[in-house]
């Protein structure tokens, strides 16, 4: 019979939930829609390539290098437009200044001497920016710049070797073309993954596993703040809930309705946005199950470490936040400290988003680890937010 | 507001008695001794409170309070604001651990209760606790839900109370949407929806108008003849009158507690008649006679005398004053209403805590005056004529 009343209640519990989020409408249609209404717009929206950066290069009348912007649109350098060349540095650098251009580059006064002087001509990018992103992407340039002029340095000097026998190793170079002279190899990229890489294929299981456990975090979060500053939790105290009873009605309920949605934006995603569906679904189900519980663990303990509606509010942006940066939706984890990547592992949307990818994108879970990191995580926070819980409902 | 007869031990017996088989216990047969192993309260007491105290850091809420609430009664808690009803109606409940002291509920402590014991305690709080979101009827069927009623009972259960709280015809509508006086009823619907044996109401008839009051006043009664036992915190000092006894908290320390009318003789220390006489009358010489305390000129020709027992002492006083050569021209009782009792008792208690050198907790307010706290009672006086519930 103690049985039968621990479930009576637990469904009490999850029925009681359930029905309140769907007397919502604004909060449903936000969490079903939402999700899939920025990841299209995200889709349709994102240009998946950099704008070129404009640039300015300064020269000399007596440089051997062309003095028409045109000539280097010619040349085909890869993410730069030459718009201006000029001999005024001051005028180009206040340009650069005033965001008109990106770059300003200073090519070698005269680099064939210093190259017969025996050391390498110097070619200046300057630049403005205090993106560091930007700032990397901008030297990044600059070599690809180096290169292609190193480059047409190479088939300067084949072209006129042509009338010279080249000879290397006995064999007869003659006919090779400049080209291949001056760029011996080329890399061509074989993927290995069943799908193509594209944006919205890629970030859309990591956006859905973001929001799935920012739904479930905040959700239940709320719910024991609103339970407390409703009186409701005081009310239990001298009812037969117990806190454990508690901790399984919320998670149901909310595994239940996050569930729901997930499925519904799985639909939407393999339906509308074409994100490919390569592994099992059931598979997808239990992985999406475990990272659902775990974030509802980790919102249990905001709830129960929480005095008002607010804080609770802002440890779970705050959660999101550090999700964003860490979890390896912006940021591939291998680029921190080893000890922030610990910290990044203990996030569930951290194994959630790698194991969505694996299974959406490449059909099988690579990373069996983290299938398990889910659950160990899942089960700490469970159980510490239910020690907390049951001595909040402790006669204070 | 009627009259109820006070209680008498028979009485008290006879409920407890049915209270306890109500509860599937029966009552100590005569000649019971309790053995070691039993509770040490007995089984007629549902809540006793002995030597509680409870203190928030610095300010103590409760003092050493000593209560014992008898099983089948109706128990009126009232006091000022603030005078620690509801910090003594949570440590019953369980939501407070007392910081001194023992708190028994229904033979269980509170701090580890039992769910069994859980089950039979209905508890409606101060202030609104239920789920704006969900309709009338649905937080009714939750909170029978947590106390595991099955559907049928809890389907039956809920349009009973619902119609009994007079919200049935509003069972759809979210409880959001409801008034304050039907949000009350809509807690009152949930704490006796599984048919609680002790029901702690705290403030159940704040904000309902005076028929629905009633209502409520009745379906207490008619659990407490069921054998319900019902602890009532009350803003209105005149219900004190639906109570079987009733706990004066000031200051948060207990300082009455009996049947409605032993407080009332004790606040004014007796009975109060009052004389008017057909001419110009000095009752200050006059002899008291037997069963007179005191007697207070009131005007030129009527006075008042505090009698044991207005029913006999009465007679002997208008003899006694005819006597002295005195016409009397009327004799009647005066009742005073419950709020000028209370007031009169809180008042007599902070004088008597002012003049307490080892009272260090209490600090006198402005106009406080030490007073012996071993001098008879002061005399009676009206705090608005009319108020007085006057019994010819």
């Amino acid at each position: 019979m103690a049985l039968v009343k621990l479930v009576i209640r637990i469904l009490a519990l999850v029925g009681k939930e359930i029905t309140e989020v769907l007397r919502r409408p604004g909060a449903v249609l936000s969490l079903v829609l939402g999700p899939f209404l920025i990841l299209a717009v995200f889709g349709l929206g994102y240009q998946g390539f950099k704008k070129d950066l404009t640039a300015i290069v300064i020269l000399q009348p007596s440089s051997p290098f062309p003095q028409d912007a045109q000539s280097y649109k010619d040349l085909g350098v890869r993410g730069i437009t030459v718009v201006q060349v000029t001999a005024d540095r001051a005028s180009a650098e206040a340009q650069l200044r005033s965001d008109q251009v990106d770059v300003v580059i200073i090519p070698p006064a005269d680099p064939i001497a210093d190259i017969k002087a025996g050391h390498q001509a110097e070619l200046t990018v300057v630049t403005n920016v205090a993106d560091p992103v930007a700032v990397n992407y901008t030297g990044f340039m600059a070599d690809t710049l180096a290169s292609t002029v190193n480059r047409e340095i190479y088939k300067l000097g084949a072209k006129e070797g042509e009338n010279y026998a080249i000879t290397i190793g006995g064999e007869d170079l003659s006919n090779v073309p400049p080209d291949v002279i001056a760029s011996p190899t080329k890399a061509t990229l074989v993927n290995l993954n069943p799908t193509p890489p594209t944006i919205v294929g890629f970030y859309g299981p990591a956006a859905l596993a973001l929001v799935l456990q920012h739904m479930a975090v905040t959700l239940i979060a709320l719910s024991i703040v609103r339970e407390r500053s409703g009186g409701s939790l005081d009310r239990f105290r001298a009812s037969p809930m117990r806190a454990n009873e508690v901790v399984i009605g919320k998670v149901l309920a909310f595994g239940i309705l996050g569930g729901g949605i997930a499925a519904l934006s799985v639909w939407l995603l393999v339906s509308f946005l074409g994100v490919p569906l390569l592994g099992a679904p059931g598979v997808l189900a239990l992985v999406i199950g475990m990272l659902l519980v775990a974030s509802l663990g980790l919102g249990l303990l905001i709830s129960v470490v929480s005095d008002s509606e607010r804080q609770a509010v802002q440890l779970s942006l705050l959660t999101l936040l550090a999700s964003m940066f860490f979890s390896g939706f912006v940021l591939r984890i291998e680029e921190f400290q080893p000890a922030v990547q610990a910290g990044a592992y203990l996030l569930p949307v951290t194994h959630g988003i790698t194991l969505m990818q694996e299974i959406m994108l490449g059909g099988s879970i690579v990373h069996g680890w983290q299938l398990l990191a889910l659950g160990v995580i899942a089960a700490v926070l469970l159980a510490v937010s239910w020690a907390l819980l049951y001595r909040e409902m402790r006669p204070e | 507001m009627p009259r109820r007869p006070g209680r008498n031990v028979a009485a008290v017996a006879s409920r407890a008695g049915r209270c306890l088989r109500a509860i599937g216990r029966e009552p100590p047969s005569r000649g019971h001794q309790p053995t070691r192993e039993e509770p040490v309260i007995e089984s007629q007491v549902a809540v006793r409170l002995a030597g509680v105290t409870r203190r928030f850091n610095d300010t103590i809420a409760v003092e050493d309070l000593d209560l014992e609430i008898p099983g089948g009664s109706v128990v009126g808690v009232v006091g000022p604001s603030g005078s620690g009803k509801t910090t003594t109606i949570r440590m019953i409940t369980g939501s407070l651990a007392p910081t001194a002291g023992k708190v028994q509920v229904l033979g269980d402590d509170p701090r580890s209760f039992h769910g069994r014991t859980r089950e039979r305690i209905g508890y409606m709080p101060q202030l609104f606790s239920l789920y704006p979101d969900l309709t009338v009827a649905e937080n009714v069927d939750f909170a029978a839900a947590v106390y595991g009623l099955v559907f049928f009972r809890r389907w039956r259960r809920r349009r009973a109370v619902l119609e009994l709280v007079d919200l049935w015809s509003v069972r759809r509508r979210r409880a959001g949407k409801l008034s304050g006086g039907m949000k009350r009823r809509l807690e009152l619907a949930a704490a006796l929806v599984h048919e609680p044996d002790l029901l702690i109401l705290d403030e159940p008839t704040a904000g309902i108008d005076p028929i629905l009051r009633r209502t409520v006043w009745d379906e207490i009664h008619r659990l407490r003849d069921a054998g319900v036992t019902s602890i009532v915190t009350t803003q209105y000092v005149t219900e004190a009158e639906e109570c079987n006894e009733v706990a004066l908290i000031s200051g948060g320390r207990l300082i009455a507690f009996g049947p409605p009318e032993q407080l009332r003789r004790d606040a004014l220390g007796g009975d109060v008649v009052e004389v008017t006489m057909s001419g110009l009358y000095d009752a200050t010489g006059l002899a008291r006679p037997d069963g007179v305390r005191g007697i207070r000129q009131t005007g030129p020709k009527t006075f008042e005398l505090v009698v044991d027992d207005a029913g006999t002492a009465t007679a002997e006083a208008v003899q006694s004053m005819s006597a002295s050569g005195g016409e009397v021209e009327s004799v009647r009782e005066i009742r005073p209403t419950f709020e000028d009792v209370f007031a009169h008792l809180v008042e007599r208690d902070r004088a008597s805590r002012a003049a307490d050198p080892d009272d260090a907790a209490y600090e006198a307010e402005e106009g406080d005056r030490p007073r012996d706290p071993d001098a008879p009672p002061e005399p009676y006086t009206p705090r608005a004529a009319s108020g007085r519930d006057e019994v010819e």
